[in-house]
């Protein structure tokens, strides 16, 4: 009797829908205790094929550079309206000149590139010349059609031109070599291996920040003053395009 | 044959070596260093001519490739001596078609040509005079001594026996 009630029981349980609503409850206890990972875990691995990825990482990149742009512009246009209020020296850089190299000696006893823009462009003597790397020399003569670069290297040839990290000015002077010398104007240079040399900021002459080279010696000790040896990072016997920065005044 | 020859003397001295100063071609250097085209174009007029001739030539020849530089050095107080020594060596020597005597005396003058820029830099420049030793001097006097001795007895020798069969 006892055993025929327990298998009616039984029975009866199995029939009912006591294990469906139990199974239900559990796996929304499931749910609630995981706070849904197993949904997302889930989800995840559906989404896994059509997911962005690598290209994803490109179009984050790219907005990026195109924030990075337009804060450089801005920041540019700042500094420019800043530096013409203080009637200093500014780095315009849409006013340039692209000019092709027509002959170089760079390695003679006279260190000049011959370019094929001239005064009919606009080219003016003492305008700064730019290549890949940064500044490579100085307009030194036009005639209609073409233009004479007289380059850093140029023994003799002398810029006003600073170290970034310590703020010390000094005089690159061309020595012949491809490795200029920055004669320092103060006693205590604090330069290191390995410092940007650019053009001063407060140059009057020069369009400011123009990278030039990076310092590869240093001789704090020297006399009269203390001077750097500065690898240039523009290097004129591979250049075959120039650009020459027009004057804003 | 000495319609020829003025042809010749025209296109070396008139047209060729001018385009070769001006394009300085990569194939007719030695490190970079191009030949002393000045000394290739006076040594055989000077050889073949008066002192007084060489002289107008060597100062003719100086202003046209000082056209071609930058700053005050000039090539005129060099070449001027040259043409001088050229000229009263070129009347007292008669065998001066010497293939290598040609030569020897191109890388001579290059040389002299060379230390008197030299000179004049460390004269002009008062910054290269705070250390006497400039390796690029050197550098640039060899090179250019080594490719003008190749090259000057070609071209030079050329100009000479124009000059002469003219």
């Amino acid at each position: 009797m006892m055993k025929a009630r327990g298998k009616v029981g039984f029975h009866l349980l199995l029939k009912s829908r006591f294990w469906v609503i139990f199974l239900f409850g559990a796996l929304l206890f499931g749910i609630r205790w995981t706070k849904g990972a197993g949904y997302l875990d889930f989800y995840s691995v559906l989404l896994k094929p059509i997911l962005p990825g690598t290209a994803q990482r490109e179009w984050i990149k790219e907005g990026e550079n195109i924030e990075r742009s337009i804060r450089l512009k801005l920041l540019e246009d700042d500094n420019n309206r800043l530096r013409k209020a203080l009637s200093l020296k500014q780095f315009n850089s849409e006013q340039r000149i692209s000019a092709a190299v027509l002959s170089r000696s760079s390695r003679n006893w006279w260190q000049l590139l011959e370019i094929n823009k001239g005064a009919e462009d606009g080219v003016l003597k003492g305008q700064t010349v730019i290549g890949p790397g940064g500044l490579i020399g100085l307009i030194d003569s036009t005639t209609p059609l073409t233009s004479r670069v007289r380059l850093l290297t140029d023994p003799g040839h002398q810029v006003g031109a600073w170290i970034d990290r310590t703020k010390r000015h000094g005089i690159l002077t061309g020595m012949g070599t491809n490795r200029p010398k920055l004669i320092f104007l103060n006693k205590n240079t604090l330069a290191k291996i390995g410092d940007a040399v650019t053009t001063s900021p407060a140059s009057t002459l020069l369009p400011p920040n123009l990278t030039i080279g990076i310092v590869q010696f240093v001789d704090e000790k020297a006399l009269p003053s203390p001077y750097a040896i500065v690898q240039l990072t523009a290097s004129p016997e591979a250049i075959d395009w120039v650009q020459i920065l027009k004057n804003n005044d | 044959m000495t319609k020829n020859n003025n042809k010749l003397l025209i296109f070396l001295a008139a047209i060729c070596l001018p385009v070769f100063i001006v394009i300085s071609p990569d194939w007719l250097k030695i490190n970079g260093i191009t030949p002393c085209w000045p000394v290739i174009l006076l040594l055989p007029f000077s050889l073949k001519s008066t002192p007084v001739k060489a002289a107008i030539a060597s100062i003719v020849l100086g202003v046209f490739i000082d056209s071609f530089t930058i700053s005050d050095v000039s090539y005129i107080p060099s070449l001027f001596l040259l043409s001088l020594v050229w000229s009263q060596y070129g009347l007292h020597n008669k065998k001066i078609e010497l293939f290598l005597n040609i030569g020897l005396m191109a890388i001579f003058g290059t040389a002299f040509v060379g230390l008197s820029i030299w000179f004049q830099k460390i004269i002009i420049y008062s910054v290269l005079r705070n250390n006497w030793f400039h390796s690029w001097s050197i550098y640039i006097l060899i090179s250019e001594v080594i490719i003008t001795g190749l090259v000057a007895p070609f071209f030079s020798s050329w100009l000479l026996l124009a000059y002469r069969k003219k």
